[in-house]
């Protein structure tokens, strides 16, 4: 089984629509796949038209009252299940901070989990917190969306930076661009002349109104327009993501 | 992944997709799709392993008009329970476990089938309508597919009944028992009692068989030997009949290994169980299995490489790995060589011949019991047909055992690999009869000593498959190079893969003492002597 977190400090740059995308991917090519939307805004449920609803909330998984499995929802798809997002996740960083070895809890709820699905794809809230902490330690590997902008490449420093302090292997940090824009300049230069310092994709996912369509349909990209520029892009991305973790 | 069970139920003739949707539409929100045709193929080993061990393997095919293109996809599926375990897109069907790209099912495969190719055993047409129950967000709750069969068959004219497979969706079971409730109270449809696998097996009248090529003796105490003979070639040559075809197919190793077996039952049966048939027959039939078996050496030799040959690669040091690659195109190109050559053995006169004589033999009951014999040297001949055949075997059983014990025992570290060899061949004549015969010996006793037998055989095997791997692969080296396929890189691993082999072969020389040593201690011999009635038989003594 292998862990990976989609994860930025920024929201709506693509991190939902990438975990979406990727996972139903996997599970298309056989994989058995598993989403947990962490994020309690609840986006990638709606991709799956899923409601947003966990019963005892995130306090009854917390504390084992509820167990993960007992939570898991069937998707539409073959091979592809999805834990949903509940509002209480809002709530995930203080309940966590109150019970023991808080920084490992996501690893230890998923450890049961590891002999019924090859990936477990995690859609983090955009936050710096104690719940980005245990989904970094959890996964094999940190994908980062990242637009092309000076902004953004500050925020993968930063992103960096925080897992160089909580003592994460630099290797599994994954970025990739997203909403990638070839008619502006700036990110054609930044695509063109990726950072050093962190391992950056070769795919680009351009910013094209087939992701933001997700919404619309309620589906995955593949499924809608499976000949689309977008969905060509995340194949595309699965296939390097799958390399490096295979 | 949690594989849910689903619900079958039988189609009665008037009950189609339209009443069902009528029913469910009054309280669920549903999705009707359009038919769509698959080619659900069923797929198994030759000995039905997947069967046996309740799996159920199939690989669908769809064609898209849309596209042009066509799509398949591989399933497992828990033969009780209807679960599915393995769901993966493949766009041809698997033969083998690696033709599965994916870990845990490609293990699942490979436990269960081992060397062993899956084959097609029945071809379904599957016209397939799709409801699915959904709620306000348009989420599929629950799955149902109602399933019309035609099995493609021409001369079939009866088909299975149709089918309607309920499916629940994991974390919405309470709707699925709600679906239940109605299909089973108002449309009182009736469950179904088998698989359909079992339903098209039984109307193309197949039947999993687990052993094909197992003989399995049923000797009578009364038989004499010719009799028990009789019975026991009829069975081996029944198991080189059902092992030919997937012999010239080559749908895997294991048909021309088990014809081989047969074959070397039948030179053993010949050759140990004498004065049975008269001289001209048995010189005939002992001289054409003979033919028979080394004809069909180098195809197997060459399959042994090809199935060894991802072994022979680990074994070398990784920079040298990739230099034995066309070591194995060598072996492929003359496989099919090879089996081409095997294919017209089988199609020859000779081989005709000897398969209509040895029938012709095995058919006749009273051969050659009610041959008047004209000459006393004649008589002499078939002087064991007549006798107990519990009698005869037990005397040549004993006889072989002493012959192991005196082979065995003269090994020394300094002898020649030679002699291993004969006691090899001693021991599978010894075996090959005792479970020939097993049915006229206590049980317990025999199994005890079989096994250790079988660990001394696997001990000899092993070194003598080495002994001549070693000599052939510095034959092949050459070929190689007179067929301009080899360089010097390739040579080298060869030499590397010839130094390894030979170190193998030493530690299992080195072992053969101890496996010796096992199969001779006391009370496996006396359990041995206890099971044959060795007392008991005229004329032979400890």
């Amino acid at each position: 089984m292998k862990i990976v977190a989609c994860y930025n400090i920024k929201g709506g740059i693509g991190k939902t629509a990438a975990a979406v995308n990727l996972a139903y991917l996997a599970a298309h090519e056989g994989a058995r796949t598993l989403v947990w939307d962490l994020d309690p805004q609840g986006a990638a449920s709606f991709y799956f038209r899923i409601k947003p609803k966990v019963k005892k909330g995130s306090k009854g998984l917390l504390t084992g009252k509820k167990t993960l499995e007992d939570a898991i929802k069937g998707t539409d798809y073959s091979n592809l299940d999805l834990i949903p997002a509940d509002f209480s996740y809002r709530n995930l960083d203080l309940q966590l901070d109150e019970i023991k070895k808080s920084d490992t809890r996501i690893r230890k709820l998923l450890k049961p989990l590891a002999g019924d699905y090859d990936f477990i794809f995690l859609d983090c809230p955009p936050s710096i917190s104690l719940v980005s902490e245990n989904t970094l330690i959890a996964a094999d590997a940190v994908i980062v969306p990242t637009i092309p902008t000076t902004l953004s490449l500050r925020t993968l420093d930063q992103i960096v930076d925080f897992c160089k302090k909580l003592d994460i292997d630099h290797a599994k940090i994954i970025t990739f661009f997203s909403m990638a824009d070839s008619r502006k300049k700036l990110h054609k230069q930044i695509v063109e002349n990726p950072p050093q310092h962190v391992r950056v994709l070769n795919t680009s996912i351009p910013y094209a109104s087939d992701v933001e369509r997700m919404g619309v349909y309620r589906q995955p990209v593949p499924v809608f327009a499976g000949n689309s520029r977008a969905a060509k892009a995340y194949q595309a991305l699965w296939k390097e993501i799958k390399t490096i973790l295979t | 992944m949690k594989s849910l069970h689903n619900a079958q139920f039988v189609l009665a003739q008037q009950t189609d997709s339209d009443a069902i949707f009528t029913l469910l539409q009054q309280e669920f929100a549903l999705y009707e799709t359009d038919h769509t045709r698959l080619k659900r193929h069923y797929l198994d080993s030759f000995d039905w392993r997947m069967y046996r061990r309740n799996y159920v393997c199939t690989w669908h095919e769809t064609a898209s008009k849309r596209t042009k293109s066509r799509d398949g996809i591989f399933f497992i599926h828990d033969k009780k329970t209807g679960s599915s375990i393995c769901e993966l897109p493949l766009n041809s069907v698997p033969r083998f476990s690696k033709d599965v790209n994916h870990q845990t099912y490609r293990k699942l495969l490979d436990d269960v089938l081992g060397i062993r190719a899956l084959m097609t055993v029945a071809v379904l047409t599957v016209k397939r309508k799709q409801l699915l129950i959904l709620n306000e967000e348009h989420k599929t709750l629950v799955l149902l597919q109602v399933e019309h069969y035609a099995i493609q068959k021409p001369s079939d004219s009866k088909q299975p009944a149709g089918r309607l497979i309920v499916c629940p969706v994991r974390g919405y079971e309470k709707v699925f028992k709600r679906v239940m409730q109605l299909i089973t109270g108002q449309l009182k449809l009736p469950r179904v009692h088998e698989t359909l696998l079992d339903e098209v097996l039984a109307i193309t009248g197949q039947a999993p068989d687990s052993g094909k090529s197992a003989v399995n003796c049923g000797l009578k105490r009364s038989f004499n030997t010719w009799e028990a003979e009789r019975i026991l070639l009829q069975q081996l040559f029944g198991v080189m009949q059902i092992n030919e075809p997937g012999l010239r197919e080559a749908i895997d190793t294991e048909f021309l290994h088990d014809y081989r077996v047969a074959v070397r039952r039948v030179r053993s049966m010949l050759g140990q169980i004498k004065h049975v048939l008269p001289d001209n027959l048995l010189t005939y039939f002992k001289r054409e299995f003979s033919w028979l078996g080394s004809v069909t050496t180098p195809t197997r030799d060459l399959d042994m490489y090809l199935l060894k040959f991802d072994g022979y690669v680990q074994s070398l040091p990784k920079e040298l790995q990739q230099h034995l690659e066309k070591f194995r195109l060598f072996l492929q190109r003359h496989w099919k060589i090879e089996h081409a050559r095997l294919c017209r053995v089988l199609d020859s006169k000779r081989y005709r011949k000897l398969a209509g004589e040895w029938q012709k033999l095995l058919t006749n009951v009273d051969m050659p019991l009610l041959e008047e014999p004209s000459q006393q040297g004649q008589a002499q001949e078939i002087v064991n047909a007549a006798k107990p055949a519990s009698i005869v075997a037990r005397q040549r059983i004993w006889k072989l055992y002493k012959r192991i014990l005196k082979e065995g025992g003269s090994i020394t570290p300094q002898s020649h690999d030679e002699d291993l060899h004969e006691l090899r061949k001693s021991c599978k004549k010894f075996r090959y009869l005792i479970e020939f015969f097993q049915a006229y010996y206590s049980g317990k006793s025999i199994k005890k000593l079989l096994k250790t037998l079988k660990q001394l055989q696997d001990n000899l095997g092993d070194f003598q498959d080495l002994c001549v791997q070693i000599g052939q692969l510095n034959g092949f080296a050459e070929q190689m190079q007179q067929e301009g396929l080899a360089d010097t890189r390739t040579i080298m691993a060869m030499g590397v893969l010839v130094e390894k082999l030979n170190e193998r072969k030493m530690a299992l020389r080195a072992e053969f003492g101890r496996r010796f040593e096992s199969f001779t201690q006391p009370e496996n011999k006396a359990a041995f002597v206890e099971a044959l009635q060795v007392q008991q038989l005229e004329g032979v003594t400890e």
